[in-house]
């Protein structure tokens, strides 16, 4: 098995919303869902790829590093010297040499390969630090997409014992998913709508996989903790109608915690770049009002609702 | 979080039990006392100010001594200005005495520095004819910069850009320092440093900034107090135990034609301090008394009569309650700062030295934790309140304002079991409700130390004071095993460590205070100054002298001698650099023993001689060697991690992949990477660059050099040239000897100097461009050069042994957000103990967002209390200057 890479976009240390103690979060590249809200849709490919902060850029400090650094003419420079990319370009860029230039790390190249005992290495590194309850995440992009990866990558966490956690969409095959769940000890689990044609609308895939899946987990030995997990976008999945169906579904499974994660918009400038128009750039908003009501609503049905990074580990 | 309770009782039902405790937010701080805001609220007004009382009596009864032993003379002296300069009382005070008669008061040492104003005297002289300001400019003026008198205004003179003195005070100023012109500390080591054949060699370190302040500038502080004698005895009994010693020793040499015939004369000051000591103490229970003959409101009159109680008891008795023995540790920490210019003179323990008197007070009802915390954190408004005047250099560059008196917590007791005492929650209480800058608190980690304890620190340092800090409790025993073993350290003694100054670990003993029948065994220091030898030397300076064949760019001043050197290898310019190195500390080291000598023999100080341990055992002061443990005096360095990096990146791109020649990497510094200097730009932060036509030119070396391996990744790469520097310094440190005749250590902290140093070397090879401010410290990383997450920075930062040394310094920048609730404060807690654990000495916390600071940079005065850590201490934003400002912004912050 040292053969198998991952490919990792991010590795980040002291992470303390995504489960229990300090952790250190996995973030790996792909995704099979294309959700419309998405707020990183240049990580849906599973390649690596360029990252522009245009927070870190020195621009209006008269740098043009990067004039020049791409072959294929992608970096642009407006009247005021501020550089903007092509997207259509830079998401088929298999070179990203313009991060070569770039002393601010603004244009950087965000995928790194790394084989089992590689990110092994690192996670041992950071071992010392979780204390008594914390661990590892692994989320993304979505991390069953490198399943055979990182069922081999778990087996080592578990001969450790590192405790493991997962924040995934829950859309792959029932085998792969419960292999891979056999080795977590705490799961986030996206639900994003209960009705099948409007899952398919807004992420382009059926929800019946993943709703089976969390069954299955739900009916099984499994012993982890798991609390689902639903992006709330006003006009989407904000209804009323929607939430009893949740709630429904929980009760069938015995499963009694959930986190609404209020919308942001922060991908939107992306999606322009990419040449595609956002479609949540001016709705989808949730007031605070309503974020209450719809916990007031799982309270009331005796299931434990967390709003944003409110969890109780 | 609402609905927590609803949630909790869900989860209860379900069977999943998800917290350690009963809710998932924290109780809210308590305010502080009314008595404490009405107090603090006053001080926010004070300005700074400097007066000629104490030094005027001082010189009157220096005068009529001539001729006498400098011990008596000095002492003398010395007694003479604390008994009689004018005790001040503020209605609502329950802890009282200033340093002088007023509240933010400091004052002018020429006996050490007469230069600075003798300099100064005709410019003073004239100030002080000119006509006052219109009063609504003057004001405006002196708004900014909370309690800093940067300019003259009305009948104020502005001294050294931060302290105020009236106008009518200044001939007694110029007539004062006039006489000291010839004496002073500075002037008689100035005269033999001269005599040195490398002197030249040595001005040449200064005039280039490669190496920052003189020893005698401040030349006490960096220590820790010990309270033992006046606690156990009391000042009338210390002077009949003083005649019993004269009686004794005086006339007699024992067996030491040296030192034997000095025990009589030691005795003779030891009695002339403890009197001024004790009559110092007495005048305010006079005034007390006097006051409150005035006073017509019956509460306000019986608080002056309690005051008068406590302070006509400090000055004879040893304290019979908590108040009194708190009272008497003020009073001795006044006594001790009053002698000589000094910073980091810290309390120590005080909370396992203080616990006999709480406890007993406690067990018979005459006091309650309320009250005991009020008193604390009237306390803590004391200690904020000591000023320290030296030049403007020293008390701008070095302590951005603040005299770091430091307050040990935790650590083991004399047994080897945690030495946490309940009178140290309550200090931590204080510091949490009552938040001023100091004192500092500093917690010595050690597994023994209880967890509630820990999380409780841990939830102070939410609070984003910036304290407590972190100390490594078995680190720094070993040190001092290490570091002192030939004086005779042992496991006990090492045991009563803690922190004198910022992160100058020091010496300390246990010895048993007789109180409540029964015997406690108390710590306290036991040793000199741990702070004055080679000061602050920037060591990515000396690296940019190895590439310039030794003459400073800047100043055009030949600093070394040219080594002449291709530079082929990368061992060679280790080999150069450690060569300089080993110069520079050798004939700094001849200096810095003159000017430390000369102080110890002309002014010795007295009030430290009578408290630390073994002097009045032995019958000799601090100067000759009294205290149990001498080997004190440290090399102090600063901007470590810059020099590191910026050999990371010579082996990288010039030797390793052999992309640049030498040659063209320095030439690419001296034109700082085609950009303008912090100073063209005004600003010192490195996220600022501004082009000039040149910078095309060295863009690809400026990327390489940018992206070279970088301390703080756990890339071996970089984190091996760290423990490479560490390894070549130490034998260097055991060859030098100071003038205790000592073995040297490292001292790795870079309290503010980090600015200034930065601010005169040229662009690094690390991609720092000229002018801008240093890593602070000696283990964080350069600001935004930590890729890989902070527990990536443990790793590098524990590369070596950190017990080498005797401290290493880690400031870490963590967003609010990541440490929110109670949770919040387990996983803070988390992080230190991973860190203590992997062997890091210390680390400190500032939780306080970019962005607020951002704001407070633009808004200064609508921040008037906020606090932020600098390097090793805390200070209010308003009174810390600009470079350091912006490196505190600029740092990465870690917000999960």
């Amino acid at each position: 098995m040292d053969d198998l890479t991952g490919m990792i976009f991010d590795i980040q240390s002291y992470s303390v919303h995504d489960g229990p103690g300090c952790r250190t979060n996995v973030f790996f590249v792909g995704c099979p869902l294309r959700c419309r809200w998405c707020a990183n849709p240049e990580s849906w490919g599973r390649k690596k790829h360029l990252m522009f902060s245009e927070r870190s850029c020195k621009w209006d400090q008269g740098c043009r590093a990067c004039e020049n650094a791409c072959p294929a003419g992608s970096i642009k420079f407006d009247e005021a010297g501020k550089p903007s990319l092509n997207w259509v370009i830079c998401n088929e860029c298999e070179t990203i040499e313009c991060s070569k230039s770039c002393a601010a790390n603004s244009l950087k190249q965000c995928v790194r390969f790394l084989t089992v005992e590689d990110l092994i290495h690192i996670l041992l590194r950071d071992f010392a630090n979780w204390g008594s309850d914390g661990g590892v995440t692994f989320s993304g992009g979505e991390p069953l997409l490198q399943h055979e990866y990182l069922l081999e990558v778990l087996k080592r966490c578990h001969e450790l014992q590192m405790h493991t956690a997962i924040e995934t969409c829950g859309f792959a095959k029932q085998e792969i998913f419960l292999s891979i769940m056999r080795y977590i000890n705490f799961a986030f689990i996206d639900v994003k709508n209960m009705d099948d044609e409007k899952h398919r609308w807004g992420t382009g895939v059926s929800n019946e996989p993943i709703l089976s899946n969390i069954s299955s987990l739900a009916q099984s030995r499994w012993e982890g903790r798991l609390v689902l997990r639903q992006p709330t976008i006003h006009g989407y999945n904000d209804s009323t109608e929607n939430a009893l169906k949740v709630i429904d579904f929980m009760n069938e499974n015995n499963l009694y915690e959930i986190n609404l994660l209020k919308f942001h918009r922060m991908g939107g400038t992306k999606w322009e770049q990419l040449g595609t128009p956002y479609e949540y750039a001016d709705h989808g908003d949730m007031t605070d009002e309503r974020m209450k009501e719809l916990q007031e609503l799982y309270l009331q049905n005796d299931i434990a609702c967390y709003i944003g990074e409110d969890t109780p580990f | 979080m609402e609905n927590e309770s609803r949630v909790q009782e869900i989860l209860k039902r379900r069977g999943l039990d998800v917290t350690p405790v009963d809710n998932f937010t924290e109780a809210d701080v308590p305010e502080p006392t009314e008595r404490f805001t009405k107090l603090i609220n006053i001080y926010y007004l004070m300005k700074n100010t400097v007066d000629m009382e104490i030094p005027y009596w001082y010189n009157r009864f220096w005068w009529e001594n001539e001729g006498d032993v400098p011990v008596i003379r000095r002492a003398k002296a010395y007694g003479a200005a604390l008994s009689r300069h004018t005790p001040t009382i503020w209605p609502g005070e329950k802890l009282v005495m200033n340093k002088t008669k007023n509240w933010r008061g400091a004052f002018p040492f020429p006996w050490v520095d007469a230069s600075f104003f003798n300099a100064a005297a005709e410019a003073l002289m004239n100030e002080v004819d000119a006509p006052p300001e219109a009063a609504a400019d003057a004001v405006s003026i002196v708004g900014a910069g909370g309690g800093n008198v940067t300019q003259s205004y009305g009948n104020v003179v502005s001294i050294a850009k931060k302290f105020g003195m009236r106008k009518e005070e200044i001939p007694c100023l110029v007539k004062v320092s006039k006489y000291w012109d010839n004496g002073s500390v500075e002037s008689v080591s100035d005269r033999y440093s001269k005599l040195v054949p490398e002197f030249k060699k040595w001005k040449a370190y200064r005039d280039s900034v490669l190496i920052m302040f003189d020893s005698w500038a401040i030349p006490q502080g960096r220590e820790v107090i010990n309270y033992y004698m006046p606690l156990q005895y009391g000042f009338d009994r210390i002077i009949e135990l003083c005649d019993e010693k004269i009686a004794e020793t005086l006339g007699e040499a024992g067996d030491d034609g040296i030192l034997g015939m000095s025990r009589g004369y030691y005795y003779t000051a030891m009695k002339e301090t403890a009197k001024g000591m004790s009559h110092w103490a007495e005048n305010y229970a006079k005034r007390a008394a006097y006051l409150a003959g005035l006073e017509s409101d019956p509460i306000q009159k019986k608080e002056y009569e309690e005051i008068a109680d406590v302070m006509h008891n400090v000055a004879h008795k040893k304290p019979a309650s908590f108040r009194e023995a708190l009272q008497m540790t003020f009073l001795c920490h006044l006594g001790v700062v009053n002698e000589d210019p000094q910073s980091g003179q810290s309390i120590g323990r005080l909370g396992q030295v203080l616990q006999p008197f709480y406890a007993k007070d406690l067990a018979d009802g005459t006091t309650t934790e309320e009250e005991v915390i009020e008193l604390l954190e009237l306390y803590r408004l004391k200690i904020t309140s000591i000023e320290c005047f030296a030049s403007s250099g020293v008390t701008g560059g070095v302590l951005s304002g603040n005299t770091f008196n430091n307050l040990s917590m935790g650590g083991l007791n004399y047994d080897g079991l945690t030495a946490v005492t309940p009178l140290e929650y309550l200090i931590v209480e204080a510091g949490m409700r009552a938040r001023t800058p100091q004192p500092t608190l500093s917690v010595l980690y050690d597994e023994k130390t209880p967890e509630d304890f820990l999380m409780k620190c841990a939830r102070c340092c939410k609070l984003g004071m910036g304290y407590p800090a972190w100390m490594n409790n078995q680190g720094g025993m070993n040190y001092m095993l290490r570091q002192y073993h030939d004086e005779g350290m042992n496991i006990y003694d090492a045991r009563a460590w803690c922190l004198g100054g910022c992160l100058e670990s020091s010496p300390g003993c246990f010895q048993p205070l007789e109180y409540n029948g029964r015997v406690w065994m108390i710590p306290g220091g036991a040793a000199p100054t741990a702070g004055t030898g080679i000061h602050f030397t920037g060591l990515p300076k000396l690296l940019e002298l190895v590439l310039t064949n030794g003459v400073d760019k800047r100043t055009g001043i030949k600093v070394f001698e040219p080594h002449n050197k291709k530079l082929e290898t990368f061992e060679e310019v280790w080999e150069v650099w450690m060569s300089w190195m080993r110069e520079l500390l050798e004939v700094s080291n001849k200096i810095n023993n003159i000017q430390m000598d000369v102080w110890r023999k002309i002014n010795p100080p007295v009030v430290q001689s009578l408290l630390k341990a073994d002097c009045f055992k032995k019958g000799q002061h601090i100067g000759d060697c009294g205290a149990r443990y001498n080997g004190s005096i440290n090399f102090e360095s600063c901007g470590t991690i810059n020099f590191i990096n910026s050999m990371a990146s010579l082996k990288k791109n010039v030797y390793d992949d052999k992309k640049y020649t030498i040659e063209e990497m320095t030439d690419a510094l001296m034109d700082n990477f085609g950009f303008k200097t912090a100073f063209e730009t005004g600003v010192f932060s490195p996220d600022r660059r501004e082009a000039t036509e040149n910078a095309s030119k060295y863009e690809q070396i400026f990327y390489d050099c940018v992206n070279a391996p970088k301390y703080g990744n756990a890339d071996p790469y970089a984190d091996s040239i760290l423990k490479d520097y560490e390894d070549r310094m130490l034998p260097e440190m055991l060859r030098l000897r100071s003038y205790y005749g000592k073995q040297y250590y490292m001292c790795q902290i870079s309290v503010s100097t980090h600015g200034p140093q930065g601010a005169i070397t040229l662009a690094t090879s690390d991609g720092r461009l000229a002018g801008t401010t240093y890593a602070d410290g000696s283990m964080s990383p350069a600001p935004t050069t930590d890729k890989n997450g902070i527990y990536a920075v443990f790793e590098s930062a524990t590369c070596y042994d950190h017990a080498m040394c005797q401290n290493s310094q880690m400031n870490v920048k963590i967003h609010p957000t990541a440490v929110k609730g109670i949770n919040g404060t387990k996983k803070l807690l988390d992080v230190i103990r991973a860190y203590m654990r992997k062997g890091g000495f210390h680390v400190q916390f500032n939780i306080t967002s970019s962005q607020t600071l951002r704001t407070a940079q633009q808004k200064p005065d609508d921040y008037r209390d906020l606090m932020v850590r600098v390097a090793g201490f805390t200070q209010y934003w308003c009174e810390i200057g600009k470079p350091i400002q912006d490196e505190v912004i600029y740092r990465t912050e870690y917000d999960a």
